[in-house]
């Protein structure tokens, strides 16, 4: 890894974020969403379950959306190979693209949680659980981005990870039974951990988070080894 | 440094095809090389190995004193340029903005950005979005691209493809500037006038075989029949070999005043590519 290269790359993208609609409008949807739920809170503010709700939307349509749409579409426009042809490695170039992605996921979050209520999130506890959730839907997005040709075909990779993994705390109003296999299953994924660590206080569901975003983390390099070696 | 590209026995199979078959040839620092041959050739595939972009099915390849397994070393990387087939620039930034992410890549000075623009004859495009481009317009920008680190050896794939003549001509006043300088080049090309002009030494290859190599001003003596082509002012087209036995005719002819003109075989390098492999080139 090189600095000034990561550097570039960041400069680069960020550059092309900022003139590329569709990737513009991404931030944009939690925040409205956050506008629309403020006026629902009331005094006590929203449910932990509709704050992580926000934070799901944030993550899956920024996060894990952007990070795929820019690199499908240097796939589609066949700039990664002028790229992977410079003294770029292709770790500076994810790096470069993961810190454009985070800074615009922060910006995103920040004004969304500003709008609904920072407070919940504001202990040491709940800051690394947002990290850990934050890596595993960078890594989701990476890892769908090596194999995703074009843009238009993103979409149909990111429906999944935003229902699933974006929207979870939905669940609950789909009239399932209490104890049904689909909300026991749902209660184990990393968004439903956080909200149980809010009401917990226990350190288990971070442990949990952790073991998604490592498997996510593995999930990326089997698609990077999959992608980088056939030639 | 002996040579600034050795390639020996090179083969490149993809699943079953023979692209490249048994290959050598080496270019000397400080020449222009032209790689010429009809489209499926494999031009493009030598140049991908030579800057690592693929591996190789068998033999060596060796680049700037380094060999195949480490070119997709940063260290490799920065030494040479690449201007590859199918390049593209990112259409929503700027020319410049684009040639700085490569400034930076390569550590190479943001001066260089003025200069290259200048060299390419595009000053005046500096801030123009690159979508807006045209497409010659465009192929410069990858020309500035590519050499924007001052690369001891450059890989140009098909450069001028794309370019009108005036351009086409400035490009390549340009490249002979840089090789006066030292720099190696190393080019792909349909165009056998291109390479009767810019390139010391060139190769033919076809069906993925060299089928000739030497500089063009040896090849077209080599594959002359260097016959005389004459015209008498009575219409008369004779043509005869290039023995003592023509000497009187041709006196007589002179002498007579029937000689309207003159020609020694010269055949043009497309006629000699046409004659080796019976096929004409695009
Ligand atoms: N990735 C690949 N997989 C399979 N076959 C390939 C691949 N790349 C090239 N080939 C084949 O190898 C042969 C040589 O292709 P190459 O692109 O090197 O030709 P070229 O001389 O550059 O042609 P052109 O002048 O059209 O650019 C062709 O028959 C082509 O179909
Ligand atoms: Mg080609």
């Amino acid at each position: 890894m090189n600095t000034q290269r990561i550097g570039a790359i960041f400069e680069k993208d960020l550059k092309d974020f900022m003139k590329n609609m569709m990737l513009l409008t991404m931030p944009i949807i939690p925040i409205i969403l956050a506008l629309i739920y403020s006026r629902l809170g009331g005094d006590e503010g929203l449910p932990i379950s509709m704050l992580y709700l926000i934070v799901g939307v944030t993550f899956s349509s920024v996060t894990s959306s952007c990070m795929m749409t820019m690199m499908a579409e240097e796939n589609e426009k066949k700039t990664l190979r002028g790229l992977m042809l410079s003294p770029a490695s292709f770790m500076d170039i994810i790096v470069g693209k993961s810190l454009v992605v985070g800074l615009m996921t922060f910006i995103a979050l920040a004004i969304s949680l500003l709008l609904v209520g920072m407070k919940p999130f504001l202990n040491v506890q709940a800051i690394i659980g947002l990290i850990l959730l934050f890596l595993f839907f960078l890594f989701l997005g990476i890892g769908i981005g090596l194999f995703t040709k074009s843009v238009a075909s993103t979409s149909a990779y990111l429906m999944p990870v935003m229902f699933l993994f974006g929207f979870t705390p939905m669940i609950d109003f789909l009239g399932l039974g209490e104890d049904s296999i689909a909300i026991t299953v749902a209660e184990l994924f990393p968004l439903m951990q956080l909200i149980i660590m809010h009401e917990t206080n226990s350190w288990v569901p971070i442990g949990i988070v952790a073991i998604w975003t490592i498997a996510a983390a593995a999930f990326t390099y089997i698609c990077f080894k999959k992608e980088r070696t056939d030639d | 440094m002996e040579n600034a590209i050795k390639v020996t026995e090179l083969r490149k199979v993809f699943d079953h095809h023979v692209a490249i078959e048994d290959i050598s040839f080496s270019v000397k620092p400080g020449e222009i090389f032209g790689l010429l041959g009809p489209s499926g050739s494999g031009k493009t595939t030598t140049i991908k190995i030579l800057t690592g972009e693929l591996g190789q099915t068998a033999g060596d390849v060796n680049v700037l004193d380094i060999s195949a397994p480490l070119f997709r070393t940063a260290d490799f990387k920065s030494k040479i340029g690449i201007l590859s087939d199918n390049s593209t620039l990112y259409e929503r930034l700027t020319v410049y903005d684009n040639l700085k992410l490569f400034c930076k890549l390569y550590d190479a000075p943001l001066e260089q950005i003025d200069v290259m623009l200048d060299q390419v004859n595009l000053k005046e495009a500096r801030s123009k979005v690159v979508s807006k481009l045209s497409k010659g317009m465009k192929q410069r920008v990858l020309l500035a691209k590519a050499l924007i680190h001052k690369p001891d050896l450059v890989f140009l794939d098909e450069p001028t493809s794309a370019l009108d003549p005036g351009n086409m001509a400035h490009i390549h006043r340009g490249l002979q500037k840089l090789n006066d300088a030292g720099t190696t080049i190393f080019i792909t090309t349909h165009d056998m006038e291109e390479a009767t002009e810019l390139c010391d030494r060139v190769a033919f290859l076809d069906n993925g075989k060299i089928q000739e190599l030497g500089s063009p001003a040896e090849l077209r003596y080599k594959y002359s029949t260097h016959a005389f082509h004459i015209e008498t002012f009575e219409n008369e087209r004779l043509v005869m070999a290039n023995e003592a036995g023509s000497a009187d005719k041709i006196r007589d002819l002179i002498a007579n005043g029937k000689l309207k003109s003159i020609q020694s075989d010269h055949p043009t390098l497309g006629q000699v590519f046409l004659k080796i492999t019976g096929k004409e080139l695009a």
